[in-house]
């Protein structure tokens, strides 16, 4: 039988030119797990070949005794509350291990976040004007018939003047490397909305003096906005600051979803931004070009918050943060997300950059 | 370019006692950590017209009453006469001048100055009378500028 066979020993029975071991046998400091199950006679693999499990039946007698719904029957009291739930596993152990924990949107899952509970203002008032606002606004006429010119193509392919540019990977576009987002004409099913919104706080005096400016930061942010915040460690180093990068936690991010990023938006918009003396906007410019448009708050404008001013005491005044707002939408260009924000009520000014 | 020197001088110099990289695969167990959710009520916010609407806030209050907002600030409400004539003048210090030295020196004199709000009635129908005029005026001012629009070119041209 070859496989009970050691390797070592065919590799000795075998001529040399055939299996050139140029290492000696004692010097051979790689262990190989091949060599160690095939060193004695293993009873358990040849039993495993000459009979599947498929073949294999359970114990009669242990079938014959199974039989839960007449255990349950005979029970006098229920068990324990416990015993009838189901109960995710606390660790996730990787996609092969046996006990999986269940899906994030499975109530029963560690993971689950109920809700939404309510139907925020901002929401009702997309669903039943703005989007509709917008759908007639963006609505391009095309006449029957009508077939729109041919674009180039993005990404340009190499002329043939070199044998070298067969098989090339496509070119970029010209003047930048960059790919901007596609515009796709907008229809009721693409009509831009709110994604999420971000709030960001980059709290320096975290590592020139102590952390408990990041921790008041941290609950100033999640008194105005419902969310837990992450905290970050500074990727790049101010020497300015003394802040080195991995080393100093300065920056502090709340991501809003769905029912919280709808209350925080129209809390926003209806009680904060017209309370800010002096105020112009948003400035026109901002955005990313992809549709996310961001300004900023200064620690003054944070302590509008009305949940920051019912109980303003507890935050020390100096340590209250600024922070930078990100208004993530579904829009592919800053156009289509101003147009949907100051239908939402946030104003803008200064050169519209779109 | 490390990783190649170090090979080398593995090789090269201890070949009895070799270091090697390992690299194992290892998944180790994350824990599944529970969302933290703060707390959160409802509240009603009024908005300084009397409308109002509800909202989930970390706020313990009930009511929140706000005396600024979109309904009554000039950047929400650009066309509002009402709200543009607001003058900032929390310390009184205008009203001190005012009392001290009159109105003489204000840029745009008020419509009506210091009525004091006696009569509603009839300040009421001084403000439609004065509205109705400036309207009247304003609509004359358009004709005028349709009518006047073509003829005002040629004699732009004429003078050419």
């Amino acid at each position: 039988m070859a496989a009970t066979e050691s390797s070592r020993y065919l590799a000795r029975s075998l001529p040399r030119a055939i299996a050139p071991s140029a290492r000696a046998q004692g010097l051979c400091w790689r262990r190989h797990a091949s060599d160690q199950a095939s060193t004695k006679p293993s009873s358990a693999l040849s039993g495993l070949e000459t009979e599947g499990s498929l073949n294999r039946t359970a114990a009669p007698e242990a079938a014959k005794s199974f039989d839960p719904a007449a255990r349950s029957r005979l029970r006098k009291i229920q068990l324990p509350r416990s015993r009838y739930q189901f109960r995710s596993p606390k660790y996730d152990r990787g996609p092969l291990h046996p006990h999986q924990p269940p899906h994030p949107s499975d109530p029963s899952s560690r993971l689950f976040v109920p809700g939404p509970f309510s139907l925020p203002r901002v929401e009702q008032t997309y669903e039943s004007t703005i989007a509709s606002d917008i759908l007639t606004l963006c609505y391009v006429h095309n006449p029957p018939g009508f077939k729109p010119p041919v674009k180039a193509p993005r990404l340009r392919s190499w002329d043939d003047s070199s044998p070298y540019h067969k098989n090339r990977s496509l070119r970029g576009p010209r003047g930048g490397d960059v790919l901007r987002l596609l515009r796709k004409p907008i229809t009721f099913n693409n009509i831009p909305r709110l994604e999420r919104i971000t709030i960001h706080s980059y709290v320096k005096n975290a590592a020139l003096e102590n952390s408990s400016w990041i921790h008041v930061a941290g609950m100033a942010v999640q008194a105005i906005s419902n969310v837990r915040v992450q905290t970050y460690k500074s990727k790049t180093s101010v020497a300015t600051w003394g802040i080195s990068p991995g080393r100093d936690t300065v920056a502090l991010k709340a991501e809003l979803r769905g029912e919280n990023m709808e209350h925080f938006f129209g809390k926003l918009i209806d009680v904060v931004m017209p309370r800010i003396k002096d105020w112009p906007g948003v400035k026109g410019t901002s955005g990313d070009s992809s549709g996310n448009i961001t300004f900023g708050l200064g620690p003054e404008h944070v302590a509008l918050f009305p949940e920051i001013e019912v109980n303003y005491d507890m935050y020390p005044p100096k340590m209250i943060p600024g922070c930078h707002i990100t208004i993530h939408t579904t829009a592919t260009t800053d156009k289509d997300a101003r147009l949907l924000l100051s239908a939402m009520g946030i104003p803008f000014y200064g050169k519209l950059v779109d | 370019m490390s990783l190649h020197t170090t090979l080398r001088r593995t090789a090269a110099s201890t070949p009895k006692t070799p270091t090697t990289f390992i690299c194992t695969q290892c998944r180790h167990a994350t824990l599944l950590r529970r969302p933290k959710r703060p707390y959160t009520f409802t509240q009603l916010i009024t908005l300084s017209d009397g409308s109002t609407f509800t909202h989930r806030t970390t706020s313990p209050l009930p009511i929140y009453r706000s005396t600024r907002d979109t309904r009554n600030s000039i950047l929400w409400n650009p066309s509002s006469s009402k709200l543009r004539n607001v003058e900032e003048d929390e310390a009184g210090r205008l009203a001190a001048f005012r009392a001290r030295f009159g109105r003489g020196w204000d840029a745009n004199t008020p419509v009506e100055a210091g009525a004091g709000g006696d009569d509603k009635a009839k300040k009421d129908a001084e403000a439609a009378a004065v509205a109705a005029a400036a309207a009247e005026e304003e609509d004359d001012n358009l004709l005028d500028l349709i009518s006047s629009f073509g003829q005002e070119e040629v004699t732009e041209k004429k003078k050419k």
